[in-house]
């Protein structure tokens, strides 16, 4: 029997209909995502590693482990750098570049669409392909900078460089991202406002850091989430473009937890890894958006 | 289709005895390998000795090459048949039918990552034509591969007939019991074409990939077989530019010094005057670092992992030095050296900017190839140089190949007559001739045709031979150790620290891994 009901004014869908719609979700759900993160949870809690090791229940020992280790928290300080710094750098950058683009220059939308570009490539064929353009040897943005009479940083061999090298070229490829979201928000902004505004005698400065910054406010907070998450979990970057060197400089916490999975074969520690990864995403994801519904309600 | 070797009731007691009398009658098993057979058919000892005295050669009377048994290695006793191993399939007097297995298809795992994959993949076609066995290749790359077989191995069946493993994995993956014994495969002509030679396959490499004792633990130790070296082996040769060394009028360098030497007197703005692995990367610890600390007399390892004191020397002065040595080379190295890895120095070598490094001997393809390489007629090879009174030598690399224990038996022997075609002399004799690849048998690396396309055969040949493998093959935290020596030194090629203090930091996290691993106390 088909069973209709009523929950704070909608209508429930009959159970039959709503298993039907729902079902192929919640089991593609459970197969690719539900039970990968419980199974690699147990591992976490097992030593099991390369072809003798039986997977034995070892507890928190290798999130003790974790803790203890020097590398483990060099990796937390590489990670925190590169989330923070290419952030940054991206959130001022997109919403410079939205902000330019607003102006409606001619020919501005073929630049716009040349711009988005680097975010259409995946991040491993970024890694390769700037690590060719930045090879000391035969790359051309060491052999464009000494034609310019610039002597080129030793990009990707000294520890000083190589993980800022990693954040410019993240940056690179992701301030598009941005651009795009803020430019988005700024072209569905009401213009009442600003004409009101302009009436009220307000100038251009007064106007961007009084009106536009604020109101583009929750659309930048969502981007700079979006990317720091992003950021946070970037692997395949590094992997094509540093590998983690020289030196460590460059490993982050996803990269050290592939080393360990799927390098030395410590799939335990590995899987340790990755859940105070999670551990942590989960707390900042949740105290930052939060930030996000207060400022949106605030602004609109 | 062919049944399972332990499974088979035609295979019985009787016949097999009767097989083996026939076999150490014909100098095919030796008396160790008879007398472990027959043992464990149930014969006794006194009936055993009777047998083998009245099968003893008369005095004077020739030995047979074979003697030793097909599997005997060296001076080694025979391997046993009996302890793990299958049973031959089918009895003697049987003679070697090579379409025995036609129809059957055998897939194989194997890396992706050297030609290999390619090089075999040309000859599928003849594999069939001649055996009627229809070869399917999967060929990731090493990391997904280590991983796939992992998984192969533990599975309740595996979905390959053949996999093809790295050798400094031997002991975690043969080693962890995943491999079938092959000695019984091997011994039995009816299974083995007869002009496939097992005794011409290098020692080192047999000892490297091939021979394992499982019940003590020891690699290489024994005779009892469970992979077989290929698809190809090899260790590290020292490459220079004959053209640059004789404008200069030196000798190739013998000793570090002398190399250190010509690097100084040949460097160039155009020309480095050496190079090595100077990037983070499993080459600079293995090769550069590994070749210069045992050539001056450093013992990486002391003590036994079944004992506990395992103990690493990284901080011995030899350590040290081989690191120091390195350094002082920055000089006359090309200016980028430390991002330099596997790719950068044969790209650097082949279009002739540097004049001198040691190498995996696998390099020979590149750099002798006239299409692409500019130094292909100038580039000669010799064994590594050695400080005085060491032995020239170098790591021992290479892969082997083997059947996973957890196939299904009535699909073992066809596996094994594609692993044994695969591993033939002709077809080690065509990855070398197609793709340089660095032979597994002795035969090829003096094959006169090959030596006279390729010189550097023989000296590549000797390096292989007498190369010895890393003393941490043995333990699962192999790749782990590898790796902090590699960014370790990499910090100390790029001023980020001392030789000492890089040295005294691989000390302290290897004593760490190895009280993790149990080995240390």
């Amino acid at each position: 029997m088909e069973r209709a009901g009523r929950w704070r004014g909608h209508r429930f869908l009959p159970s039959r209909d709503v298993a039907l719609l729902l079902g192929p979700c919640v089991l593609y759900l459970t197969a690719f995502s539900l039970f990968p993160l419980l199974y690699s949870l147990r591992i976490s809690f097992t030593d099991l590693g390369a072809a003798d090791s039986s997977g034995d229940w070892v507890g928190l020992a290798n999130y003790a482990d974790l803790l203890a280790d020097q590398f483990f928290w060099n990796a937390a300080v590489n990670t925190a750098v590169m989330v923070s710094a290419a952030v940054s750098i991206q959130v001022v950058l997109g919403t410079a570049l939205a902000l330019f683009f607003n102006l409606h220059l001619r020919g501005s939308w073929l630049v716009r669409g040349v711009l988005i570009l680097p975010m259409l490539l995946t991040p491993i064929v970024v890694g390769v392909m700037w690590r060719a353009l930045l090879n000391p040897d035969w790359g051309i943005v060491n052999w464009a900078l000494e034609t310019v009479g610039i002597d080129s940083p030793n990009w990707l061999g000294s520890t000083e460089w190589a993980i800022r090298t990693v954040v410019l070229v993240d940056v690179w490829q992701w301030t598009p991202f941005v651009f795009l979201i803020v430019f988005a928000r700024l072209q569905a902004l009401p213009r009442d406002i600003f004409e009101a505004a302009e009436v009220d005698g307000a100038g251009r400065r007064g106007m961007l850091s009084h009106i536009t910054i604020p109101l583009l406010l929750p659309a930048i907070t969502f981007a700079a989430i979006f990317r720091a998450i992003d950021a946070f979990r970037s692997f395949d970057l590094v992997y094509g473009l540093s590998y983690g060197g020289p030196a460590r400089s460059t490993t982050t916490l996803s990269f050290l937890a592939f080393q360990n999975g799927f390098q030395f074969q410590n799939y335990g520690y590995a899987a340790a890894t990755s859940y105070v990864m999670v551990i942590a995403l989960i707390l900042a994801t949740t105290l930052l958006l939060r930030r996000v519904r207060v400022r949106r309600a605030d602004a609109l | 289709m062919a049944k399972d070797p332990e499974v088979d009731p035609r295979v019985v007691a009787g016949d097999y005895i009767a097989d083996s009398i026939r076999s150490l009658m014909e100098g095919r098993v030796s008396r160790r390998t008879f007398i472990a057979r027959t043992s464990a058919l149930g014969l006794s000892g006194a009936a055993i000795a009777a047998i083998v005295a009245a099968c003893s050669p008369a005095p004077g009377a020739s030995t047979a090459p074979s003697a030793a048994g097909r599997t005997g290695v060296g001076a080694t006793p025979a391997p046993s048949t009996s302890a793990g191993g299958t049973p031959p399939p089918s009895t003697g007097g049987v003679a070697y039918d090579p379409m025995k297995y036609a129809g059957t298809k055998v897939r194989i795992l194997m890396t992706g990552d050297e030609n290999d994959h390619r090089a075999l993949g040309d000859k599928v076609a003849q594999l069939k034509e001649e055996t009627g066995i229809e070869l399917e290749i999967t060929s990731p790359a090493l990391g997904p591969l280590i991983e796939k077989t992992l998984q192969v191995l533990k599975a309740d069946q595996a979905e390959f007939e053949i996999i093809n493993y790295l050798g400094f994995l031997t002991t975690q993956q043969v080693g962890g019991g995943y491999f079938e014994q092959l000695n019984a495969y091997i011994d039995d002509p009816a299974e083995t074409d007869p002009a496939w030679d097992f005794e011409d396959f290098a020692e080192s490499n047999l000892r490297n990939v091939g021979i394992y004792d499982l019940e003590n633990q020891e690699l290489g130790v024994g005779s009892d077989v469970y992979g077989i070296p290929g698809l190809h082996s090899g260790s590290v040769v020292y490459f220079y530019r004959k053209d640059l060394f004789d404008a200069a009028g030196l000798e190739p360098a013998k000793t570090w010094d002398e190399f250190k030497a010509a690097a100084e007197a040949l460097h160039t703005d155009e020309v480095a005057g050496c190079s090595f692995i100077g990037a983070n990367d499993f080459s600079l610890a293995t090769v550069d670092w590994y070749t210069r600390f045992i050539t001056t007399g450093g013992e990486l390892m002391t003590g036994s992992p079944a004992t506990k004191d395992f103990r690493p020397n990284l901080n011995s002065p030899e350590a040290v030095g081989a690191l120091q040595m390195l350094i002082d080379l920055l000089p006359f190295a090309p200016e980028n050296v430390t991002t330099y890895g596997f790719a950068e120095n044969v790209d650097a070598f082949s279009t002739g900017k540097i004049a001198q490094m040691i190498f995996w001997s696998t390099i020979a393809g590149p750099v002798f190839n006239r299409d692409n390489s500019l130094v292909a007629d100038v580039t000669g090879v010799t064994p590594v140089p050695a400080a005085s009174g060491q032995t020239s030598r170098a790591i021992l690399g290479g892969w082997g190949v083997g059947i996973p224990k957890n196939l299904e038996p009535a699909k073992k022997p066809a596996a094994w007559r594609a692993l044994a075609w695969i591993t033939s002399k002709d077809v080690n004799k065509y990855f070398v001739e197609a793709y340089q690849i660095d032979a597994s048998r002795d035969s090829t690396y003096v094959d006169p045709d090959l030596v006279s396309q390729y010189p550097y055969l023989p000296v590549a040949g000797e390096a292989n031979a007498n190369a010895q493998p890393i003393e941490t093959t043995i333990l699962n935290d192999f790749f782990a150790m590898n790796d902090v020596m590699n960014i370790e030194f990499n910090k100390a090629l790029i001023g980020g620290q001392d030789a000492v203090t890089a040295c005294a930091n691989v000390q302290t996290q290897w004593e760490d891994i190895l009280r993790k691993a149990d080995v240390l106390a």
